[in-house]
């Protein structure tokens, strides 16, 4: 009886395909972006975060059972997570199947969010803020680099604000008799001394792609020599990366590289190690963002003091036409709102957050973010009231190196720039390299 | 007696469950990512056809072809280390340890079971050299050498990643070469041995043409494993620095994911499976007799 | 003896018995010869405890202290057990059930279908059956990346996003080729015969399968299961695209679960990862001595043979 033959196995397989297709056409009414609830009255409120950071989730658990108890009962809050590395997958994933929730951290990419809101998947907050009757709940500042990010739209909450540029040890520099620099050359100079002195000069993590903060220096001197609008015309494609005037910028990272101001080997160095490595007096500069405040208010953490931390401006570059006072600056991972699953219980929860997010997040947990802040906080760490004086004196702010820039480009630059910083890549090989991905 | 061995129902029985999971979840998504080869588009801007312009782009990616370059060099290096010091401990196991060799083979399996993420904390910290200096690179200095920045370069870098995953696995090689050695007959080993035959010669002329079977066995399980190598360099060096240690998985799994160009990744995902498909043929052709003997 | 031919005894005689009298110089000289193989014994063993009492020393010690501190050094309070209590708190006991509830049942899926399979398609006799065969075998070479968006938008489509259920199916399906075509070269070594002797009918060919042939391949069965289960329970890919909403939250496996220890910017807090490994070694270390036994017979027992 040896009849059954391959096209049996065959009719099988195509069988199989059939009861797939069926299936897939039964449900491809698409499924419902929320999760099932528990109790008929209630729905709830997703959020989707990163492992990495808890701030957000803490803030709005506090919220729900704080300063909104009332007009969030019926949404309860139900957050999920995800690590950073797989976050872009994941938003992916869900916007292919219309189910982003309700609330979610933007994309590690700009250029993902850009993309997200293109096609529609996306609540624009300049219109929901007043429809919630809070238009004025963010920082003008604040607002103004969420939009410069995105092309113009105001598609994310700064749930952080943040301006970055170089922290230092006020005791090495004492010690070997430097005055705070102000220029590149002058850094350069101090460099010399400390390195001369036994002192490495700079921390900083190159190791995977913990090299971001590298290629801030890289796109700081670019918008120091050429201006704040540098970058708009890389991305606009008047301007190329490997334009002798840009590649300036890498060589002179590299050039420090070189000659061993970042250390033996910033490869090596992840983002944890180049805060501890600050943070125990073995290293005098480090470029960093104001979230480090946390760490830098953190007494176990920080060994050196918090009052012997100065912050320096990013400096001038000589004959550049960008100038110090225009700080680095960002908002964090904003966040965003999907627009499939905006209804009351998402406008319950922009009011709320719109009208208490600052205050709560500064008061509780210490971090400073683009929403105005309605009441005065007492006994705030000195560091921290310090950086909020900058960030309100500075007249202008600009964003960094990868900011405008696809996620291939981001990625090949945030992983080249520790041989970047190592030395072992020269400024015009990594720019070409960034430059080929931007196509 | 040969019919019932042909009972239609039976067949069915046996082999449906196994036939329709494997078409379902593994046939038929592949043919479906075949499919989105010859289109332009992630899931969230949609799909556009471009004809075979992703294979065209294959060809003139420069980083393709080091992802490519590396995938074999990494392929080639490990199944040969993998199966040779695999090969080296069964031989241990069978000619010197013997009956106690039971509590070596088991504490030389172990690796296997470890964590890839504890597996790339340990070497990544085995082989640091800043902050603090790890013991490698200490050992170094006490003989003399100038300590190495490990991860510093694509070359250093590999060679860690080699140990790393040669380490964890050799034993696993170990145990499963090690049950070919012990099918050898030992009088033909005896009379071998009685031949005059010993040491070297004996393992070269004797016990490695009988156990090539399992030998081969081997290398094609372990050059489908190191062909699709993902989480272990993901975790240990994330295919830096640079791109320098990027395997073609990788690769594929960044251009599809995180860049959000699907069709690409799929074309690059299809490099990978006809990559593996020549290797297998190639080393099943090679020794079709040994295997069908 | 086979080969009992007078000259070759005599030669025996004549080795055994040259054998016998040098022997006290023998007996030293192969325990010299043997040193650089004792040698190397000691060698593997350092080289695979190590990063056993690496990890443990390693989940005692504080941030700083991986920081600050070689890391060879002895951890500075033997009684720091604040690591263990975080990666207790980061939820890994339920992560550590859901790895048994995915990883499990695929297993037994997966030997059971498979040993079918391989019956089917090896000890039966049909036309067609080698191309099934080689069929399953392509699947080996089929990357798991590439079978992801197509899973994830199916699995989503019919609602089973946020169960246990993709990983579950998907875990069996990329088991299956591997499982198919070994047990296929173990049924290939069993004469047919066997199975003939047990058999009148199509009917009782079911039971003498059950009954004869899935009994005789209980070492293969452990041997495979093995292979499959550090497979499956290694599993980082699948398991990050497919347990929606991962770390902290319900259905992350234990690979997932260990990314978590990781902070703002990538930056990895030791103590705990190397708490929650070390708790995650000691299960499946007492499992596999458990099933050590078992598995090296089965090992030995049923080399894969082409």
């Amino acid at each position: 009886m040896q009849h059954l033959t391959f096209s049996h196995v065959r009719l099988v397989a195509v069988g199989a395909s059939v009861a797939l297709a069926l299936s897939l056409a039964a449900c491809s009414s698409g499924g419902s972006p929320t999760t099932t609830t528990s109790a008929p009255t209630t729905t709830q409120f997703a959020f989707l975060g990163l492992n990495e950071n808890t701030t957000v989730k803490d803030v709005l658990t506090s919220l729900q059972s704080g300063a909104c108890a009332s007009t969030v009962a019926n949404y309860p809050l139900n957050a999920s997570a995800y690590a950073q590395a797989q976050y872009d997958q994941q938003l992916q994933l869900l916007a292919g199947q219309n189910a982003l929730p309700n609330l979610l951290v933007g994309p590690n990419a700009p250029a993902l969010a850009v993309e997200l809101n293109t096609a529609g998947d996306l609540v624009d907050f300049k219109q929901a803020l007043s429809d919630v009757g809070s238009p004025n709940a963010l920082l003008p500042a604040a607002a103004s680099v969420v939009q410069s990010l995105y092309d113009g739209n105001l598609i994310g909450l700064p749930n952080e604000f943040n301006i970055e540029g170089v922290w230092y040890n006020k005791k090495i520099l004492s010690d070997n008799n430097i005055t705070a620099p102000t220029t590149w050359d002058q850094f350069t100079q101090a460099n010399a001394t400390l390195l001369a002195a036994g002192v490495q000069p700079w921390s900083v993590a190159g190791k995977g792609g913990d090299g971001w903060n590298v290629t801030r220096l890289v796109g700081n001197y670019i918008f120091r020599s050429l201006g704040p609008d540098a970058m708009d015309k890389v991305a606009a494609g008047t301007a190329k990366l490997t334009d002798a005037a840009y590649v300036a910028g890498a060589d002179a990272v590299s050039a420090w590289g070189k000659a061993g101001y970042f250390g033996t080997a910033p490869t090596s160095i992840d983002y944890a190690t180049a805060m501890n490595t600050f943070l125990t007096g073995q290293a005098a500069f480090y470029y960093m963002g104001s979230w480090a405040l946390g760490d830098f208010n953190n007494t176990d953490e920080n060994q050196i003091g918090a009052d012997n931390i100065g912050f320096l401006p990013f400096p001038d570059v000589t004959g550049g036409t960008g100038s110090h006072d225009q700080i680095p600056a960002n908002a964090g991972m904003p966040l965003m709102m999907s627009k499939a699953a905006y209804g009351p219980g998402s406008q319950a929860w922009l009011k709320c957050i719109a009208d208490n997010y600052g205050y709560t997040s500064l008061s509780e947990k210490g971090v400073i973010s683009g929403f105005a802040v309605n009441q005065t906080i007492s006994n705030l760490p000195a560091l921290t009231q310090q950086v909020q004086q900058i960030m309100a004196s500075a007249p202008s702010s600009v964003l960094w190196f990868e900011a405008k820039f696809s996620a291939e480009a981001t990625t090949t630059s945030q992983n080249d720039a520790g041989p970047l910083a190592e030395g072992t890549m020269s400024g015009a090989d990594f720019m070409a390299a960034v430059q080929a991905d931007l196509g | 007696m040969k019919r019932v061995f042909s009972d239609r129902k039976t067949i069915i029985i046996l082999l449906a469950p196994a036939l329709l999971t494997y078409t379902l979840a593994m046939l038929v998504p592949m043919v479906w990512s075949l499919g989105y080869t010859f289109f332009d588009g992630s899931l969230i801007r949609g799909f556009t056809y471009t004809g075979l312009s992703n294979f065209t782009a294959v060809f003139h990616d420069r980083k393709a072809g080091q992802a490519i370059l590396f995938t074999v060099k990494y392929a080639v290096t490990i199944t040969v280390g993998q199966v040779l010091l695999g090969y080296l401990l069964a031989l241990l196991y069978v000619f010197y340890l013997k009956r106690a060799s039971s509590i070596i083979r088991t504490l030389t399996f172990f690796p296997v079971v470890l964590p890839t993420v504890a597996v790339s904390l340990l070497f990544s910290k085995l082989f640091e050299i800043a902050p603090t200096v790890g013991p490698v690179n200490s050992l170094l200095q006490a003989l003399g050498i100038h300590a190495m920045n490990w991860f510093g370069s694509g070359s250093n870098a590999f060679i860690v990643i080699a140990a790393m995953d040669i380490w964890r696995s050799m034993g696993f090689y170990g145990v499963l070469l090690y049950a070919g050695l012990v099918d050898i007959p030992d009088d033909v080993i005896e009379s071998a041995r009685l031949d005059g035959a010993s040491g070297w010669r004996l393992a070269r002329n004797i016990v490695l043409p009988l156990s090539w079977p399992v030998v081969v066995s081997a290398v094609i399980f372990s050059i489908n494993g190191t062909l699709k190598v993902f989480d272990s360099i993901y975790a240990l060096t994330g295919g830096g620095p640079g791109q320098q240690t990027t395997p073609l998985t990788l690769y594929m799994y960044q251009t599809s994911f995180a860049y959000g160009k699907y069709g690409y990744g799929s074309t690059i995902a299809l490099t990978l499976t006809i990559m593996c498909l020549l290797v297998t043929l190639v080393i099943f052709r090679s020794s079709r007799k040994d295997l069908t003997a | 003896m086979s080969t009992a031919t007078t000259p070759t005894t005599s030669i025996t005689l004549t080795a055994a018995e040259s054998r016998r009298r040098s022997r006290p110089h023998a007996a030293w000289r192969g325990r010299v010869r043997r040193l650089p193989l004792a040698l190397i014994t000691i060698v593997l063993l350092v080289v695979e405890i190590y990063p056993l009492v690496w990890l443990l020393l390693g989940s005692l010690k504080t941030q700083s202290e991986f920081m600050n501190r070689p890391t060879w050094a002895l951890p500075q309070n033997w009684a720091n057990f604040a690591n263990y209590a975080t990666a207790w708190q980061a939820g890994i006991s339920r992560n550590l059930l859901n790895s048994v509830i995915a990883v499990f049942p695929s297993l037994a899926l997966i030997i059971v279908f498979g040993v079918a399979a391989g019956f089917a398609l090896e000890v039966m006799v049909w036309k067609g059956r080698n191309t099934v065969l080689l069929l399953f075998l392509g699947g080996i070479m089929i990357p798991s990346q590439m079978i992801l968006l197509p899973l994830f938008t199916v699995y989503f489509r019919i609602h089973l996003t946020g169960t246990m259920w993709p990983l579950v199916v998907t875990y069996t399906a990329t088991g299956l080729p591997l499982t198919v075509f070994m047990m296929a070269t173990y049924f290939r070594a069993i004469p047919r015969e066997l199975f003939e002797a047990a058999t009148i009918d199509g009917a009782s060919l079911l039971r003498s399968f059950w009954s004869v042939a899935f009994p005789m391949m209980t070492n293969a069965i452990f041997t495979v299961g093995l292979v499959q289960f550090f497979f499956l329970w290694n599993d980082l890919l699948l398991a990050m695209t497919f347990t929606s909403g991962s770390g902290h939250n319900e259905l992350a496996t234990v690979q997932v679960g260990l990314l978590s220890f990781q902070g703002r910017f990538g930056s990895v807090q030791y103590g705990p990862t190397m708490a929650a490994i070390c708790v995650n070694v000691l299960i499946t270390l007492v499992l596999y001595l458990f099933l050590n036994q078992r598995v090296m017979k089965g090992m030995t027992a049923g080399a894969i043979k082409g």
